[in-house]
């Protein structure tokens, strides 16, 4: 069996998520229509394959949940299959759980439709849908198979050889010398063919496997030049979900593009760039798109170091994509941080404890994690909330949005398998969810000047929540990001996460 | 699950066969019977049984490859083959046990057998096109793939069931089945409301979609009928050869203009049921377009592909010759 060839691409691929790196989950905190709704949906491995729903309501009386699944934009967004209810817990009337197909890879919004005292209500929830690995047999599994194999292949030698040596034959005759003879060669000449086939399947089996394979998901790449300060980003596409044949261009309705990427929260990327191994320094930037697709920016002044950047792009179908790559850099003496940017540079996670829930910002400020007492735990859905006060702590009188919203996080393990971008929303593109709650990416632009887009948050607090769940058990660094004024502030923060 | 509960039902019911064959005092198939692994049993009966346990070997095999691959959306993959594998093998095993009923028969004309013959005849050539759906939609039919599959197997039965009962008209009468079956689909099935379960749903769908309409089989089946009727004397050899070319004329000659119909909009009615898209064809593809796949062969290397399948019919039809005379003689 392939318990042994899918280990490799298992490893290699399981750490790929769209969005983020090693983290598929999906997470939103959303309103369907009265109801405030805390939802998780997990993805499948493959696809096809059942994706898993959990929704939390912070509001009662909601007397049922229905899921479907739509593309966001184009062919596949107009006409939606039946819905699937989602059944609610018996110990638990504000917890519901169901699952659904997700059938092709594509830029896909789960829709709950719920129905309650308050009256219906719904909420799209973007779900990027992508293979992300094959699964291997297991041994039992395996086993029983060979021997049921086995025995079908033995069978049908032995069919063979008994239709030459007997079939013929009239009720009650013996078979003679001959007719044994006849039934041997006959089983030889079976055991040939069936072994062929058995060759030939392989091979076949072997085909199918490759072709799959070829519809995980490889994520665009990113080359990084470094010149004196300028930083050139160059995409390139590894062949992933291309129309390079006939047939595929006439069925395949989500093909990927590398010059259709749309701003999300009015930036065409964000690019955070963080020094390896101590996740000690920050920076979030905002590369600008040339002519030529390249992305460029001018670096500002910086610590030497070996670097990580990662890379958020959406695509005009809210597929949501982050590049990585690595670069070292000189200590870099440029100009100051400007505009979105943000950054920080504190200690390595090696020497920092993750028993510390407060941190002291540059100014005098300090965001606090709180955390509450409750252990944290990887795959578990949780609102991760930090407050930012003033240096006398008091809550400051002047904060803003930062990029549209009261902050952005990003969860990065120190074993460089999760990168996660996370918002107050949660883990889901920004872009994603105006393409699936209907309005254009481009108005993000309008978030600066305190639009009243539902995506918005209604209040300027001190306080911000991210809903999101660790992939895995680990280490983590948590960068969280709030503004007062028009100081970006970048609060650094450790944890350690145990099992489910 | 109705799919493996044939597989349930072929398993108990042949596997009775074999076990009372083997174990019961006296049992009137005992004589009859052939040695297989210590059990005694008419051949037929291990033939379905295989194919029973065949068809369940495929349940567990078919749930990992879609948790390895995905749900595979498509007929032709290794589980689904050995699926069919097992359907195959039940519905021969059957033909396998009825003709060695037949052939111990006192009975002369052995009319109920042979009817029944044809109608496993036309079962098998129905299931044939199901394999082979993924390269006969409408959308291939100016493919030369189309061709050459249609060649390779379905004459396969229509020489068998012509062989084995020596109608006349054996091969119409198994092509008429196949084409009544499919056209009941397209009569029936949309009779019926149904609803998309899974997305995307690029189609609305308010009712069951039949498959494509049928092949033209009845025309060339037809040519080979009267083909075997005057060519009685010849060596089998040689009318497999004229056989596979009749095929593969005709079918061309009739196939080929009435495809480029089936592409108009007169063809989207009732009858014809070109105008039911399955929920999930995208509006891209070539079948929701009306528009054939493109050929990427010359007019000179697809007439070379025609005789190709020419050749390939002659083969299956051979083939079908030579098992049908085998289940001719069958005693056991």
């Amino acid at each position: 069996m392939k318990t042994a060839r899918f280990s490799a691409a298992f490893l290699v691929f399981s750490a790929l998520a769209g969005a983020h790196i090693g983290s598929p989950d999906v997470y939103l905190e959303g309103k369907a229509g009265p109801y405030q709704l805390f939802v998780t949906v997990r993805p499948p491995l493959t696809i096809p394959g059942v994706a898993e729903i959990e929704v939390r309501s912070q509001s009662p009386g909601i007397r049922s949940i229905r899921a479907v699944p739509l593309a966001i934009t184009g062919a596949g967004s107009k006409f939606a299959p039946i819905p699937d209810p989602l059944k609610a817990s018996s110990q638990d009337s504000q917890f519901f759980t169901g699952s659904l197909w997700m059938m092709t890879s594509g830029s896909w919004q789960v829709r709950l439709t719920v129905d309650g005292a308050q009256g219906p209500g719904t909420l799209s929830v973007p779900v990027p849908s992508f293979a992300r690995a094959s699964k291997r047999m297991e041994w039992g599994l395996g086993s029983i198979l060979s021997v049921l194999g086995l025995f079908l292949a033995a069978g049908m030698v032995a069919m063979i050889g008994a239709a030459t040596r007997e079939a013929k034959l009239d009720a009650g005759q013996e078979p003679t010398a001959a007719n044994l003879r006849s039934g041997r060669k006959a089983t030889v000449i079976g055991a040939i063919i069936v072994l062929a086939v058995a060759f030939g399947g392989n091979y076949w089996w072997n085909s199918e496997a490759n072709d799959y394979n070829l519809r995980i998901y490889r994520p665009l790449g990113m080359a990084a030049i470094l010149n004196g300060t300028d930083l050139s980003l160059k995409m390139s596409e590894p062949g992933w979900m291309q129309a390079n044949t006939v047939q595929l261009a006439a069925f395949r309705v989500f093909i990927r593009k590398m010059d259709d990427l749309v701003p999300d929260h009015g930036h065409i990327m964000h690019l955070y760039v963080i020094r390896q191994p101590g996740l000690d320094a920050i920076y979030h930037l905002h590369p600008e798109q040339r002519e030529d697709g390249t992305f460029a920016l001018t670096l500002p002044s910086m610590e030497a170091g070996r670097y990580k950047l990662y890379a958020d792009i959406v695509h005009a179908n809210g597929f949501p994509e982050t590049m990585v790559t690595q670069i070292e850099i000189p200590a870099l003496t440029s100009r100051p941080l400007a505009g979105d940017d943000a950054a920080a540079v504190t200690e390595p996670w090696q020497k920092a404890s993750t028993a510390n829930t407060v941190f002291t910002l540059p100014d005098g400020y300090k965001m606090e994690w709180l955390r509450g007492d409750k252990p944290l735990a990887a795959k578990r859905a949780t609102s991760f909330n930090f407050r930012l006060t003033k240096p006398d702590g008091t809550a400051p009188t002047d904060m803003a949005l930062y990029m549209g919203m009261l902050g952005h996080a990003a969860f990065v393990k120190t074993d460089g398998t999760v990168f996660a971008h996370i918002h107050p929303n949660g883990s889901v593109s920004m872009a994603a969810l105006m393409l699936a709650s209907g309005e254009a990416p481009e108005d993000h632009s309008a978030m600066h000047m305190g639009d009243s887009s539902p995506t918005l948050p209604s209040a300027r607090t001190d306080t911000v929540s991210f809903p999101y769940g660790f992939p895995s058990p680990g280490r983590y660094r948590i960068f969280v990001q709030m503004k007062h004024g028009e100081t970006v502030e970048t609060g650094v923060f450790d944890a350690l996460t145990a099992g489910t | 699950m109705a799919i493996y509960l044939c597989g349930v039902l072929a398993g108990i019911a042949f596997g009775y066969l074999i076990l009372h064959t083997t174990f019961a005092k006296n049992s009137p198939l005992a004589a009859s019977s052939v040695h297989i692994f210590g059990f005694r049993a008419p051949m037929g009966a291990f033939i379905a049984s295989w194919g029973g346990i065949a068809m369940l070997t495929s349940a567990p095999f078919d749930n990992w490859w879609h948790d390895a691959y995905g749900l595979d959306v498509k007929i032709v993959s290794p589980p689904h083959i050995l699926l069919i594998l097992g359907v195959y093998a039940v519905v021969i095993g059957t033909l396998v046990l009825l003709a060695g009923h037949m052939n111990r028969s006192q009975s002369s004309s052995h009319v109920a057998e042979r009817r029944l013959i044809l109608y496993i005849s036309g079962i098998m050539l129905v299931q044939i096109m199901i394999v082979l759906m993924e390269s006969t939609e409408r959308v291939y039919l100016h493919s030369l793939r189309a061709y050459l599959v249609t060649a390779a197997l379905p004459p396969i039965m229509l020489a068998l069931a012509w062989r084995l009962t020596g109608y006349r008209f054996a091969a119409t009468y198994v092509a008429a089945f196949y084409t009544l079956f499919r056209l009941g689909l397209i009569l029936v099935l949309p009779l019926f409301p149904a609803e998309p379960k899974l997305g995307p749903v690029y189609q609305q769908v308010t009712h069951f979609i039949p498959p494509d309409f049928p092949l033209l089989f009845v025309v060339p089946a037809f040519g080979l009928d009267l083909l075997w009727q005057r060519t009685k004397n010849w060596n089998a050899w040689k009318i497999a050869a004229a056989s596979g070319f009749v095929w593969v004329a005709l079918f061309f000659a009739v196939e080929w203009p009435f495809a480029s119909f089936l592409m108009t909009p007169t063809s989207r009615n009732w009858f014809f049921g070109t105008g039911y898209l399955f929920y999930a064809m995208p509006p891209t593809s070539f079948m929701a377009r009306n528009v054939f796949y493109p050929s990427t062969f010359s007019s000179l290397q697809f007439g070379l592909g025609l005789i190709c399948a020419a050749l390939l019919g002659m083969l299956a039809v051979r083939w079908g010759m030579a098992r049908g005379e085998w289940l001719g003689k069958l005693k056991r």
